[in-house]
């Protein structure tokens, strides 16, 4: 299976269920989860169900096109669906299936992986996904985003695009990838390997950097200001980039990567705000169409022991919970 | 009777969670049983991935039937003058159902009362099953749980299925988005359709049938079965460690080992690389020869038996390759360059902004660790000290370090080995980050043990220093464990440097750094502070063996030599154990507290002896004189024992001393005098403790 066929299946797999494929982001993300068809769209009470392939750009696992497993630049398959179907799990392997990765002739395991990321103020519970004791996907339901809560909860997939392909394919280098018939993964990225790990790694200008960083610092904050939350999303987004610019030029000490890092995740949440605010105003317009994907089961309602539990066991949960965390 | 299974079915659990919830889950029935009067017999967990499950045995049908006293009316109110019931009695006797001759008498003591005996008939079990079983799962507390769907309630991961079954029946229970019902699931893969269990004692033979070892006990010992078995049958011992089997027993339903192997020019990777490698990372079982040398093979534990194990065993084996290529790659990259560079490296990393790069750090502990040779008795080994201390940290520019953090200390051993230095010297590298974790014990050597006390307390001083002490829960470079470290080596290793001596060569040595920070706090108040912060650790660390009266008792007197305050906690405690202890406390709190009201008036001076009159304060006198001597030689001995047993001793003289002198005498001189003689006694203890503290 080429990485262009990979990508097709599992488009195809998500498409079928019922998800938008939507294209790249175009601002620089170190993750498909930093998109904001992932980090903002988790927020707020509306469905929300995409595909899309997100080039992720990584500054300090630039490599100069040297190491055969790691990259500036590379490619994650990442799915959003919101709320989570009940039956996420068996949609997720069925399109292994599709990869012809069958769960008869692999190990495939969902090992504890909890997910966070400071710089986001998000966080979520969920596995690595093992195939034979390797991780070929992140699978994590969402707890919270930009410092809030997620209601209803978001289950995020995210494929290693390279390391599916490299294992499907058999080949031991991610430049020995096929593309397309013909067409191996060398000859369209290796150069963009080699000179983008020069520039973040030895010839990027810091000081230039330090004052990018700065102003989509103060950009973001003016934007928000005047309620203009997704272009302020884009300049948070610069600012995250920038920092792992400089993060990989060696350029800020460990003291200085947690100011940088506040910043960052500050504006992140500040963002996450401004985008609830927004959707609010619009009168979450999503709510309004039959949107799912998957099994979606009501919650259960009625019958004596449901509602005893909904009331009385929940606040001595909490209680007990008090008393543990104490 | 009748058993009970409870299943709670799930989307995979992580592994650390299933033993202890399980727990939860048998104590919260056991607890809702007895509440309700409940008999039933053993209880059996399971637990996998998947699953977490309680099997009861002999559940009774009825709660046990009880006879309950009720209370009625006072014989007066209850009764007229001829002794005819009046009407609060007979609504009482009709509202508890017992005829009035039936009543008894009970004595109370707002007097004489009647009461029925009321028979409590039991209630069916199964009417009181739902309310048990459903407080069993919403009172579990995972140690991290989510929330799915929009729902409110939480568990470690979405729950799918609920069996709750009291013989054949169900019992209706409700959690989230699940209904109870009498099916359960098998092996995700192998058998994948609903199972429906028509008993409880069926649960574990039927789900075996599914691929699918319930018990995680059984689990355990097939697993390390299979991969003894594998590993010999490939000629090897497999590495077992008690931590990787109970994770990996619990990452599986059914465990199926598959052997893996790695090119062997990887061998000359240091082995912790190897071992870290395969266990850490990958949860493989590394094999080793008879001899303990790391073989080119691993088990791997697969959760299904795949049909093509040659298919399956390339994804593990890729995996691994991949992570030694890289791991070789940064080896023979990182050796490729001399230490010095790695020096002129560490220049460029800052340690915390203020205080200066990570050279500059070892700088000083290269300083502040040949004080703390000198004044320990170790200076002989100085330049160990100060070589280690230089290159201590060197390792963390290297590539290694840099993928593998875990491996810092390793990487600087090997890495100092590779480069001439001398074994010892390589040696304290790595032992000064020890110990890293709760696994780890304290440096075996000297030099090591130095090199990280002097680290620790840099960091200590220096982060004070900038206004950067840890509040409350937040503690973000560890200095609460670095302090209780230093405590803990230095005790350990029997070093007997004055600490405020120690935090003052410290300070001394960061002197330059604070004058550039902004919040830097003076010199001497931040000796003050990191000192107040070693004594609240000592207080924590001791209030779990000792009295806090004890501890505060010792720890007043000084803590400045804390191999001497350890012994003198223990002789302390040792002695506070006697019965007549509290007596002796009680004399010698009434001497300090004498003491302590005149002391503004008085000032300390030797003992007049002529101005001494009673036969009592002569006694005590000459008593006083004959210990003191003795309790120097102890004390600086380390007897401290028998300087407590010096207090049993004296008591009688003190206690004469109390009946018959008067020490607030209107005469001044031998008030004072008197006074003196107290000071005196106190003194003999102060040593050990100040006793005051002390609880009598």
């Amino acid at each position: 299976m080429t990485f262009q066929d990979l990508i097709l299946t599992l488009q195809h797999h998500w498409a079928n269920l019922g998800c938008i494929i939507a294209q790249p982001y175009d601002v620089e993300v170190g993750a498909g989860t930093m998109a904001p068809y992932t980090f903002l769209r988790a927020l707020g009470p509306e469905p929300w169900n995409v595909a899309y392939v997100q080039p992720s750009r990584r500054p300090s696992d630039g490599r100069f096109g040297e190491n055969p497993n790691r990259l500036f630049q590379h490619h994650q398959f990442q799915v959003l669906l919101k709320p989570a179907p009940k039956n996420v799990q068996e949609l997720y392997l069925e399109s292994l299936k599709m990869l012809g990765v069958n769960p008869m002739e692999h190990d495939l395991r969902f090992v504890e992986d909890d997910w966070e990321s400071p710089t986001l103020g998000a966080a979520g519970l969920g596995w690595e996904v093992w195939c034979d004791g390797m991780e070929i996907t992140q699978f994590t339901y969402f707890q919270q985003c930009g410092g809030y809560e997620c209601r209803p909860v978001a289950a995020e997939l995210t494929y290693g695009l390279e390391r599916i392909a490299m294992y499907l394919q058999g080949v031991e280098s991610v430049y020995d990838i096929e593309w397309v018939k013909g067409v191996k993964y060398r000859e369209i990225f290796h150069a963009n390997e080699v000179e983008m790990s020069k520039y973040a790694l030895h010839e990027s200008d810091p000081k230039m950097l330090f004052q990018l960083f700065d102003s989509y610092d103060v950009e973001c904050k003016r934007l928000l200001d005047i309620e203009l939350p997704l272009p302020a999303y884009d300049s948070a987004l610069k600012c995250s980039h920038t920092f792992n610019l400089l993060n990989a030029r060696g350029a800020i000490s460990v003291t200085e990567r947690a100011q940088y890092i506040k910043r960052v995740r500050d504006n992140a949440r500040l963002c996450a705000k401004g985008y609830l605010t927004m959707r609010e105003k619009l009168g979450y317009p999503l709510c309004k169409t039959p949107w799912t994907v998957g099994e979606q089961l009501p919650p259960l309602t009625g019958g004596v022991a449901s509602d005893y539990w909904k009331t009385v066991s929940f606040q001595e949960k909490q209680a007990v919970k008090a008393v543990a965390h104490a | 009777m009748h058993d009970i299974l409870f299943e709670l079915g799930s989307e995979e659990l992580p592994a650390s969670f299933i033993a202890p919830v399980l727990e939860q889950l048998q104590r919260s029935f056991q607890e809702g049983c007895k509440s309700q009067r409940i008999q039933h017999g053993a209880i059996r967990c399971f637990g996998t991935p998947r699953r977490l499950a309680i099997q009861v045995c002999d559940v009774a049908d009825r709660t046990e039937d009880m006879v309950k006293q009720v209370q009625g009316p006072s014989v007066d109110v209850a009764f007229d003058a001829q002794g005819n019931p009046k009407v609060p009695l007979t609504k009482f006797a009709a509202s508890a159902g017992v005829p009035i001759e039936k009543l008894i008498r009970i004595t109370t003591p707002k007097g004489i009362y009647l009461a029925a005996q009321v028979e409590e008939k039991g209630r069916p079990v199964i009417e009181l099953l739902p309310e048990i079983l459903g407080k069993c799962v919403s009172g579990i507390v995972f140690p991290k749980s989510m929330r799915w769907g929009d729902l409110e309630a939480t568990y470690a991961r979405p729950l799918h299925w609920i069996v709750a079954l009291f013989g054949s029946d169900i019992i209706p229970v409700v959690y989230a988005d699940v209904r109870s019902a009498n099916i359960t699931q098998g092996h995700r893969f192998l058998a994948p359709g609903k199972i429906v269990l028509n008993s409880p004692q069926e649960y574990e033979s039927r789900l075996e049938a599914v691929h699918v070892i319930a018990d995680i006990e059984k689990r355990k010992k097939l697993l390390i079965e299979r991969i003894d078995a594998t590993a010999k049958a490939n000629g090897a011992l497999a590495l077992k460690d008690d931590a990787l089997i109970d994770q990996v027993a619990n990452l599986v339903e059914l465990p199926n080992p598959i052997v893996g192997t790695f090119d062997p020019k990887h061998l000359d990777l240091p082995p912790e690389v190897l071992i870290q490698e395969m266990q850490v990372h990958q949860r493989y079982f590394p094999m080793v020869d008879s001899a303990g040398k790391v073989l080119p093979k691993f088990i791997a534990v697969s959760n299904t038996p795949v049909r093509d194990e040659k298919l399956s065993v390339r994804g593990y084996e890729r995996v691994l390759r991949a992570r030694l290529t890289d791991g070789r790659f940064f080896f023979d990259e990182d050796r490729r360059i001399p230490l010095s560079e790695w020096l002129v490296r560490l220049q460029r990393r800052a340690w915390v902004a203020g205080l200066g790069s990570m050279v500059e750090k070892s700088d000083r502990i290269k300083e502040l660790g040949a004080w703390i040779a000198d004044h320990s008795g170790k200076s002989a080994l100085r330049e160990t000290v100060q070589r280690a201390a230089t290159l201590c940290k060197a390792d963390l520019e290297t590539g290694m370090v840099n993928e593998f953090p875990e491996l810092q200390g390793v990487m600087g051993r090997e890495y100092a080995l590779h480069a001439g230095e001398s074994a010892d010297v390589a040696t304290a590298v790595f032992e000064h980050y020890l110990p890293r974790g709760a696994g780890d014990g304290l440096p075996t050597q000297d030099a090591g043990a130095i090199v990280g006390l002097a680290d620790r307390l840099d960091s200590l001083c220096g982060l004070f220093g900038i206004g950067r002490k840890p509040t409350g829960a937040k503690d973000d470079f560890a200095l609460r464990r670095a302090a209780i470290t230093f405590i803990r080596i230095a005790i350990g290793r029997g070093y007997r440097f004055s600490l405020a001596a120690a935090l003052g060569e410290s300070v001394k040595l960061l002197g330059s750094k604070f004058a550039d920070v902004k919040k830097a706090q003076t010199a001497d108040a931040t000796k003050a502070d990191v000192l107040d912060y070693f004594r609240a650790r000592l207080e924590s660390l001791w209030r779990e063996d000792h009295r806090p009266d004890v501890v505060e008792a010792v720890l007043s007197s000084g803590f400045d030599d804390l191999v001497g305050t350890q012994l003198r906690v223990d002789a302390l405690t040792a002695r506070a154990s006697r019965p007549d202890f509290a007596e002796i406390v009680a004399t010698f709190k009434r001497v300090s507290n004498i003491v302590a009201k005149q002391a503004n008036d008085i000032t300390s001076a030797p003992v007049d002896a002529a101005k001494l009159i009673e036969a009592p304060e002569k006694t005590l006198f000459n008593e006083v004189e004959a210990l003191q001597a003795r309790v120097k030689a102890d004390v600086s001995s380390d007897n401290y024992a028998n300087v407590l047993d010096y207090a049993f001793r004296i008591k009688p003289a003190v206690d004469a001393f109390f009946d018959g002198v008067m020490v607030m005498t209107d005469d001044k001189p031998l008030r004072e005098n008197r006074v003196r003689l107290l000071m005196h006694v106190r003194d003999l203890l102060s040593a050990v403790a100040d006793f005051s503290k002390l609880q009598s």
